[in-house]
């Protein structure tokens, strides 16, 4: 049975064009940027063209791009960073109750360090309310934290209202895009972003490999201390063979993303059609128009999540959910929780993400599955049925 | 560890449960363990004849071994006596199944607890009057930390225009039936309202509980609200689950409290 993968936003594959490009860098071209021979050159000019072809996808200068070990590492080095450098100005931060898990437990450790943590609650689809956003800010804010999108139901935040507001009140804005990027048009000019954390995974490119974007005064402290690359912000020996893959890859993306989004959103827009038509007490979770085109994220009363995705496994369909039961600290979804669902309700969700390698029939085989593994776990759950008596 | 990482036997039970469904009959208990809030729950029905187990069913919500130890259970106790299915342990079952993963020991094997309290309810029904716990529902007022605080902010007493609730998730405290007409009125402007009672069902006419059941309505038994939370207006609200001694948050906009 051929295996259907539609969970994009957990991982994505990586195209192999990437690798092609990134090959020569292993054996042939692997030099270390840091060395002023021939061989170091050709390596420097494979990162600085990277950085170049980076900073001109998102509208940014060559000097504002700072590569990383990938998204986790540029949002420390974003919040952290800038946090550490900025204190003080201020200890103030403000967050959204759906960032993302890296940046809520990013938000802890700066509260143990002795930083002040607001966070800003979202409506029913996930969105955030700019006015409540603003209300937060004080004369101690330093950085304020949203995330471009949510990875988990797809809500696409206000970003340029933020963004403004922020250079209004200056104070920093940071955005982690990852689930965004390649889904929606980055413009860090337009949407007066300051910081923002990108990954080459998600652009199709290999893991393992980030970027933060800083604007030029918006500097950060260093979080890795070693010989100085990166122009001090980040050392460490420059992945060049990552880093290509990563520029190789948003070249991809430059040409390929509007086509493609169209496509992943006729996939969206029939599924979400097609489950809440089909599937009685089926609901969507997230925002029913401003949402990430690849995401479509249900839930159904009465049953588990993490059944599901077991029934889905059995099918040869990789899903996810948002149900405690897979999460390592049997919490259920923060962001589900934040639009208003109890519990017992943020258990019983579905997480369908479509990619670059999605077909038609991958979706067929979703839709065939979904009112059969619902109905099967209904026939056993003690609660939907009590539900309709 | 994952935590998907099951057994052969964990995972065959799960795809083929055993005994799913349930029993009837004056010889037959019921116990139930587990809440919705940390995503099992299950419910394991046994015919009793004598001193001796004839059949057992189950109901299931939860993940995967949450449904693998039910349908285990319901294998194990049949023909058993009870005196011997009384001492059947969550490691018995979860030894029969070649073992769970750590994580899932606690949270998701509840099904031993929910055989021992069939047992119980049983003898219960056999023996001697037992007195049931006295319900207390000696109407002591309502004290809701931040009831005064978010009032206009959030906080209503009454629903005079339904227009100010368009799009905000309402929580209605049950006081009658003008508050289950309030809520029944606010799906017609809102995707989420919670009706909210301290008794196990909303104690209304039978007319509007059938409207309640066909509407979007949720209903929140067994709850209280403790507090009113949020940093300008009414953005959380803490609610404490009797039947399970605990509390936990809920985000809303909006609280309509009807005296």
């Amino acid at each position: 049975m051929k295996q259907v993968y539609l969970d994009y936003h957990t991982a994505k594959p990586v195209d192999p064009r990437v690798v092609d490009e990134m090959l020569p860098y292993f054996t042939q071209k692997y030099g270390n940027p840091s060395s002023l021979h021939h061989v170091g050159d050709v390596a420097t000019e494979a990162l600085e063209e990277s950085r170049k072809a980076i900073a001109k996808y998102i509208n940014a200068d060559d000097d504002e791009i700072i590569f990383t070990s990938g998204a986790t590492e540029a949002i420390n080095l974003g919040l952290i960073g800038y946090a550490l450098k900025n204190k003080r100005k201020g200890n103030h931060i403000v967050i959204s109750e759906v960032e993302h898990i890296s940046i809520r437990n990013i938000a802890k450790y700066l509260e143990r360090e002795g930083f002040e943590v607001s966070r800003v609650p979202v409506d029913q689809y996930g969105m955030l309310d700019v006015r409540k956003l603003e209300r937060r800010i004080t004369d101690k804010t330093i950085l304020i934290s949203v995330g471009y999108a949510s990875n988990e139901i797809g809500t696409i935040q206000p970003i340029r209202e933020i963004g403004d507001l922020a250079e209004d009140k200056g104070v920093a804005f940071f955005t982690d895009a990852v689930a965004a990027q390649g889904l929606v048009p980055l413009d860090v000019k337009r949407d007066n972003i300051h910081l923002m954390a990108l990954s080459s995974n998600d652009f199709y490119g290999p893991k393992g490999v980030g970027a933060l974007y800083m604007k030029k005064k918006y500097r950060v402290n260093p979080i890795l201390i070693g010989g100085g690359q990166e122009r001090g912000i980040r050392s460490g020996s420059e992945d060049i063979a990552g880093i290509v893959g990563m520029r190789a890859a948003v070249d991809i993306m430059k040409k390929e993303m509007d086509s493609e989004v169209k496509r992943f959103r006729q996939y969206r827009d029939q599924m979400i059609k097609q489950v809440l038509d089909e599937v009685p007490d089926s609901h969507l979770n997230g925002h029913p128009t401003e949402r990430l085109a690849s995401n479509s994220h249900f839930r159904f009363d009465g049953i588990e999540g993490e059944s599901i995705l077991l029934m889905f496994k059995d099918m040869n369909i990789a899903v996810s959910t948002g149900s405690a039961c897979t999460s390592k600290t049997l919490e259920p979804s923060h962001t589900l929780i934040a639009t208003g669902l109890l519990h017992e309700e943020a258990h019983g969700s579905l997480q369908l993400t479509t990619g670059r390698f999605t077909t038609e029939e991958d979706i067929e085989a979703a839709m065939k599955a979904v009112p059969e593994v619902v109905s099967r776990l209904r026939e056993l759950s003690p609660i939907y049925d009590s539900k309709k008596r | 560890m994952k935590s998907t990482k099951y057994s052969e036997k964990v995972l065959d039970h799960f795809r083929n449960p055993r005994n799913v469904g349930t029993l009837e009959g004056d010889d037959v208990s019921v116990g139930k363990v587990g809440n919705p809030t940390c995503g099992d729950i299950m419910e394991v029905y046994i015919r009793i004849d004598g001193e001796r187990i004839t059949d057992a069913k189950f109901r299931t919500f939860g993940c995967g071994s949450a449904i693998a130890t039910t349908s285990m259970t319901t294998e194990m106790v049949k023909g058993m006596k009870l005196d011997d299915a009384m001492k059947l342990t969550r490691q018995d079952v979860a030894d029969e199944l070649d073992g769970l993963p750590p994580i899932k020991m606690h949270c998701s094997n509840l099904a031993a607890d929910a055989l021992h309290e069939a047992i119980k309810n049983y003898r219960k029904g056999m023996g001697e009057e037992v007195d049931e716990e006295h319900s207390t529902d000696d109407a002591e007022p309502e004290c809701v930390v931040g009831k005064e605080e978010f009032l206009g902010k959030g906080v209503w007493k009454a629903v005079d225009d339904p227009e100010d609730f368009r799009d905000l998730r309402t929580l209605i405290l049950h006081s009658g039936d003008e508050s289950v007409e309030a809520a029944l009125e606010l799906t017609d402007y809102t995707d989420r309202v919670v009706l909210l009672t301290p008794d196990e069902e909303i104690m209304t006419t039978p007319e509007l509980m059938e409207r309640l059941r066909n509407s979007k309505v949720k209903l929140l038994t067994e709850s209280r609200l403790l507090e009113i939370k949020g940093e300008f207006e009414v953005e959380k609200v803490k609610i404490f689950n009797i039947d399970e001694d605990e509390d936990y948050e809920l985000f809303v906009d909006a609280v309509v409290i009807i005296e």
